[in-house]
């Protein structure tokens, strides 16, 4: 289970290049990362060899350069950093819904989507972490997998919201979920974050028929977790009013986003998982 | 039990669940079905939006009434509806059923078997009991099985087991022991019912008298078959000639005529006739001519139908088939000349199956003869000529041969001469002669040796002649070309006297020396009546098979005993000694029921007080079963609907109704259609399946009896053909030539027989399109049983069809060596030619286009649904019939290869190149 969900996100994620997310403030808050900054600094690719310099540690000498020299020579590498991207998916029951079939539940969906960018990042260097979890940012393919074994698991909070947690400044956070708990309780878990300085990422994954309320007839329909049913004689009669109901939360999921600076995004579990991965990727490595 | 004319009801208090129906009406409609639930996530931004429309929803009306059919379906069939029930059975005490089941219950058993069981039905459910009376003997006693009080279920147990007896009721015994019984006498009224046979007995034992006397037990009502339905009795034949008169006697006037049929040893039926009504309309009779080699056959004769009793079948033994034939021959007294002696002659000519005696006449006569021969030598003095008078008044046959002694003795008034005979004899031919050695006239039609080919080399030298002004007693079988009689003949009694005026040695005619004086015995002593020989001190004859009551033979029974030999034959077919063969194997005889049957009498009217009804078809119809299978099917329907109208029924099964309909409906007709195609119709359009198989074709003549003998005979051919060559043939299929195309049909089978009448215009027309586009058309001019030169005229058909002269099949014709190497092409027949296109012409790959004959071909392949043969060939054997299935073979083989064979014409010189 975990290696076919772990394939298929490779597979998806390997049509992009590997992402570089941009850091722009690439101060005290980003680690040692594959980013080589184009200048000398702690890394592991050679930069530059310089002279000796009193005060300079022995240990820094290239011996082999000194030997045929008649200099001793220090071997200095190019400082490299990381991003640390903060990675959640909504995992509670609400997720696991489809109206076909022939298509994935929307937490199938959002788990190949978290998966796919994080391999992304990972080939890029970036560290890795799922929010919640209680492991920090890794970088590799290490924390990748062990990232898709914690999905499989589930061991991560069942929550509609992700719950606010100290994270570095400048952290990246990405937020996939269906996004449908009340608009104030959203507002004020971005805000929280948005206080503590980091930037994020909001995708919506739904079900086509929760944008389009399919049904016909008398339905009654049931909550998933827990909000109580609704009996329902004509659902065509409230079809319209419906549809509104979604636009305008939607509209203000998105005005919650811009609001705090980050990005947010739609996609439908009907539509591949490719488009929307494409969109996060250009959101995340696009400077801001 | 309730009624409602001719509904009833068996458990009326079920009804009382249509009060119910309201109920449900008013709950159904109160309880709409349930939602269909889904569930879900963005079930908030639901609840949020304003007034949700939250109308009642109420049962679909059709639902309701779906639900209220069922329900009604369940509470009708609860309360076990029937019809024609009949009301409840008269009286209270038990039901008697007194059932015939003499033989003369075979002819419908089904429908009495059928009676009891509806009867037995009616008690079980009022709860009364049954009595059983059956008032045939049971095997092995002199009287009618006790009555017995029984439950209905053990009633029905033994219905099931009782079968018509082949000997006759004993009604009188019967009628006694069911008045003696006590289990009546203590009981309330009894209903009893008489299911009788229809037919009458003499007073004091007639259904009528003897109901009478059962009065005081209870209501009576007797039940008669219809006339149609009742027994038949065929009478042991009477033999005259080659013709067996059959006697057909029935109780009531023969409306339809009745078919005998005479079954040979294996079970081949070998004749059939039709008996009309003679006098009085309840008597037929049938004429049943066979050829003495299938009459020696014989098994047994019985009637043609379904309703056999062990009254309508008469077995034969060897009565009817012996015919022993004694030669007198004086003690020899020194060394015989075997080629000079007429006895040698004789011998010769008589032996085979039939048994050759020779000796003293007073020996000969001292058994069973049929024929006796006497020679120009043999004397026949005083005594012994009154014997042999007193023989042949009984129905012996006495064949005489006149040579010179007889001549020389001629002109005294001898009775055992037909005709009296001239002094001296005329000699034809010779040194001295004027005259040439004459030769054979055609027979005259009255004479048995009518259908005899004449060989051209038979020459009489030395005659007989006969006194002129013959008496008028005397016919002449055979004359010469000149009108003198060669054979004359006298009926005597019962008996022949049958002079040949020239001796049965060669000196007098080379007649002796032809095959025709062979064929000539043979029919001169086919004449003869059989005889069969049972010593009054031969042992006891044990039972070999015995008839059961539908005339059927099987194993012997324990209870059959064997028949002192003194007895046989005198009135003693009955419980003890059931009809049926009796003695040992080579010496069996036959006991028939009919030979001592009295003439059957109609049952007569009825005294008044007692009721009288068919076994007419008023069956009762039980709807329970039909009402109880509605409601399930309807609850499944309901199940259906429900579930389609919460939505639980698969998105696909609600979104293509009509395809799934629609897919329906093409299987049922598809099913409904498949026994069209089976009939395979050539007309119109519908010959799409010949063009998948490869089959056989016979033209239809209308004529349906010559039909049914060319599609068995093709039949029979194609399963031979499957299963010894690589061809696979379909079943063969008749065509109307004037109709249907013919395209499909590697080979048609045109049975020209003598009953077949000229195609039309339109036929001929296609016949000729069908043979120009590579057919080939097989006539067969012998069909049904025609012979030679009896159907239609091959010239004229040849004229019509636009045909090539024909030649006889020759020498290494493909037709021959196409699948076995054949030089003769026997059918039923085997010594017709056969004639077909001159091939060489290489045109349809020189496969001639007709082939005709008069062999009969389809009769001899003719099988069974056993794949017994069905008619015998002619004359006979085996291997005749095998060769008539190999020319059969190299005939499809033909048609379909084509002349690949005729390779095979060069074998021999191929081989003999080699060989060098």
């Amino acid at each position: 289970m975990t290696s076919g969900l772990f394939h298929r996100a490779e597979a998806v994620g390997a049509q992009l290049p590997p992402l570089l997310v941009a850091a722009e403030r690439v101060a005290a808050t980003v680690s040692q990362g594959v980013h080589g900054r184009r200048r000398v600094g702690p890394g592991e690719t050679f930069w530059q060899y310089r002279r000796y310099q009193p005060g300079d540690s022995t240990q820094r000498i290239d011996w082999r350069l000194s030997a045929r020299s008649r200099h001793v020579f220090l071997r200095q590498t190019e400082w490299e950093a990381a991003q640390s991207v903060w990675l959640w998916r909504d995992a509670s029951s609400s997720m696991d819904y489809r109206s076909r079939t022939s298509w994935p539940t929307k937490g199938d969906r959002a788990d190949l989507l978290l998966l796919a960018l994080a391999s992304l990042l990972a080939r890029g260097g970036e560290h890795i972490a799922l929010l919640g979890d209680d492991r920090g940012p890794a970088p590799g393919r290490t924390a990748l997998k062990r990232m898709a074994a914690s999905l499989e698991r589930g061991s991560v909070s069942d929550e509609s919201l992700p719950r606010p947690a100290p994270l570095p400044r400048f952290a990246t956070l990405v937020i996939i979920g269906d996004l449908l708990a009340p608009l104030e309780d959203l507002a004020a878990t971005v805000a929280a974050f948005a206080r503590q300085g980091v930037s994020g990422h909001i995708l919506q994954v739904l079900d086509p028929a929760e944008e389009t309320l399919p049904f016909a007839g008398r339905v009654r329909f049931l909550g998933t977790e827990g909000e109580g049913e609704a009996l329902i004689g004509r659902v065509e009669n409230v079809r319209p009013a419906y549809v509104a109901a979604m636009a305008a939360h939607r509209a203000g999921v998105a005005r919650i986003a811009r609001a705090a600076g980050w990005s947010f995004a739609q996609h439908h579990t009907a539509r591949p998982a490719e488009a929307a991965l494409l969109a996060l990727y250009l959101a995340l490595s696009i400077p801001r | 039990m309730i009624g409602l004319g001719p509904l009833s009801f068996a458990v009326p208090l079920a009804l009382a669940g249509l009060l119910a129906l309201p109920a449900l009406w008013w709950l159904l409609r109160a309880v709409p079905p349930r939602p269909r639930q889904v569930r879900f996530p963005p079930l908030r931004v639901l609840l949020g939006l304003s007034s949700p429309d939250h109308s009642v929803e109420r049962t679909p009306p059709w639902l309701l009434a779906l639900r209220l059919v069922a329900v009604l379906c369940l509470v009708l069939g609860a309360a076990h509806p029937l019809w024609n029930a009949g009301g409840p059975l008269p009286g209270t005490g038990p039901i008697v059923l007194v059932v015939d089941d003499g033989w003369a219950a075979g002819a419908d058993w089904p429908s009495r078997q059928r009676m009891m069981a509806e009867l037995t039905g009616r008690a079980e459910r009022e709860g009364r009991r049954v009595v059983l009376v059956s008032t045939a003997p049971a095997p092995g006693r002199s009287d009618p099985p006790p009555p017995r009080l029984m439950d209905a279920s053990e009633a029905r147990d033994r219905i099931t087991q009782l079968a018509p007896k082949p000997w006759e009721t004993r009604r009188d015994a019967a009628v006694e022991a069911l008045r003696g019984f006590p289990g009546l006498a203590a009981a309330p009224p009894a209903a009893i019912y008489w299911l009788s046979d229809g037919l009458g007995q003499a007073e004091g034992r007639s259904v009528g008298a003897l109901a009478q006397t059962l009065r005081p037990l209870g209501s009576i009502e007797v039940r008669v078959p219809e006339p149609s339905a009742s027994a038949t009795i065929v009478r042991p034949p009477e033999v005259a000639g080659d013709t067996l008169h059959v006697i057909v006697q029935q109780a009531s006037p023969v409306a339809a005529e009745p078919i005998i049929h005479a079954i040979g040893e294996d079970g081949r039926i070998v004749g059939h006739a039709l008996a009309r009504p003679i006098t009085g309309e309840r008597t037929a009779q049938a004429a049943l001519t066979l050829p003495a080699e299938l009459r020696n056959r014989l098994a047994r004769i019985e009637l043609a139908s379904s309703d056999r009793t062990a009254g309508s079948v008469v077995l034969l033994d060897h009565r009817w088939q012996r015919r022993p034939v004694g030669i007198a021959a004086p003690r020899a007294v020194g060394g015989e000349v075997p080629l000079l002696s007429e006895i040698h002659y004789l011998e010769r000519a008589l032996e085979g199956e039939r048994e050759v005696r020779r000796g003293e006449v007073a020996d000969l006569l001292g058994r069973e003869l049929a024929a006796l021969v006497l020679t120009d030598e043999s004397p026949v003095d005083g005594d012994v000529r009154q014997r042999i008078e007193r023989w042949v008044t009984e129905g012996g046959i006495l064949v005489r041969f006149a040579g010179p002694r007889l001549a020389a003795a001629g002109g005294r008034d001898d009775a055992l001469l037909p005709v009296p005979l001239r002094p001296g004899d005329r000699v034809l031919g010779g040194a001295l002669a004027w005259r040439e050695p004459a030769k054979f006239a055609p027979f005259p039609t009255w004479s048995p040796f009518v259908g005899l080919e004449l060989p051209a080399d038979v020459e009489v030298y030395r005659q007989v002649l006969a006194e002129p002004g013959m008496n008028g007693q005397a016919q002449t079988w055979a004359e010469l070309d000149d009108g003198t009689p060669l054979v004359t003949a006298r009926g005597q009694g019962d008996g022949w006297l049958v002079l040949f005026h020239v001796s049965a040695g060669p000196d007098g005619s080379s007649l002796p020396l032809s095959g025709l004086f062979m064929q000539m015995l043979e029919r001169i002593v086919g004449l003869g009546r059989g005889v069969s020989e049972v010593r009054t001190d031969a042992p006891p004859l044990a039972p070999i098979r015995v008839l059961d009551g539908f005339g059927n033979l099987g194993p012997a029974p324990s209870t059959a005993r064997p028949i002192p030999a003194e007895v046989f034959g005198q009135n003693v077919a009955g419980p003890l000694h059931p009809p049926g063969l009796y003695g040992s194997e080579g010496h069996v005889r036959a006991l028939n029921l009919s030979e001592t049957l009295p003439h059957p009498e109609p049952i007569g009217p009825m005294p008044g007080g007692i009721s009288v009804a068919g076994y007419g078809p008023t069956p009762e119809i039980d709807f329970r079963p039909w009402l109880l299978g509605l409601a399930l099917a309807l609850v499944l329907i309901d199940l259906a609907a429900s579930l389609a109208l919460r939505g639980l029924l698969p998105r696909g099964m609600i979104a293509r109704p009509r395809r799934i309909a629609g897919a329906m409906v093409a299987a049922a007709l598809t099913l409904a259609t498949v026994p069209a195609w089976a009939q395979q119709v050539v007309a119109d359009g519908s010959a799409m399946p010949q063009t998948l198989v490869t089959s056989l074709a016979y033209l239809r003549t209308g004529n349906a009896e010559l039909d049914a003998v060319s599609r068995v005979g093709l039949r029979g051919l194609s399963l031979v053909v499957n299963r010894r060559t690589a061809v696979e043939l379909a079943d063969p299929v008749g065509v109307d030539p004037a109709t249907d195309e013919l395209a499909f049909f590697p080979l048609v089978y045109w049975p020209a027989g003598p009953t077949a009448p000229m195609p039309s215009e339109a036929a001929m027309r296609n016949l000729r399109a069908y043979m120009a586009g590579g057919g080939t058309v097989v006539i067969d001019t012998g069909a049904a049983g025609g012979g030679a030169g009896q159907g239609l005229d091959l010239r004229q058909l040849a004229q019509a069809l636009d045909l090539p002269p024909l030649v006889p099949v020759y020498e290494d014709h493909v037709l021959g060596r196409a699948y076995y190497l054949l030089a003769r092409f026997p059918g039923r027949f085997a010594d017709g030619t056969v004639w077909v296109e001159r091939t060489g012409e290489h045109v349809h790959d020189g496969v001639s286009r007709i082939i005709a004959g008069s062999n009969d071909w389809a009769s001899a392949w003719a099988l069974d649904d056993e794949l017994r043969p069905l008619f015998p060939v002619i004359p006979g054997g085996e291997r005749q019939r095998e060769l008539a299935y190999r020319f059969g073979i190299n005939l499809v083989m033909y048609v379909l290869t084509g002349s690949y064979k005729s390779d095979q014409v060069h074998l021999p010189a191929i081989m003999e190149r080699l060989r060098r």
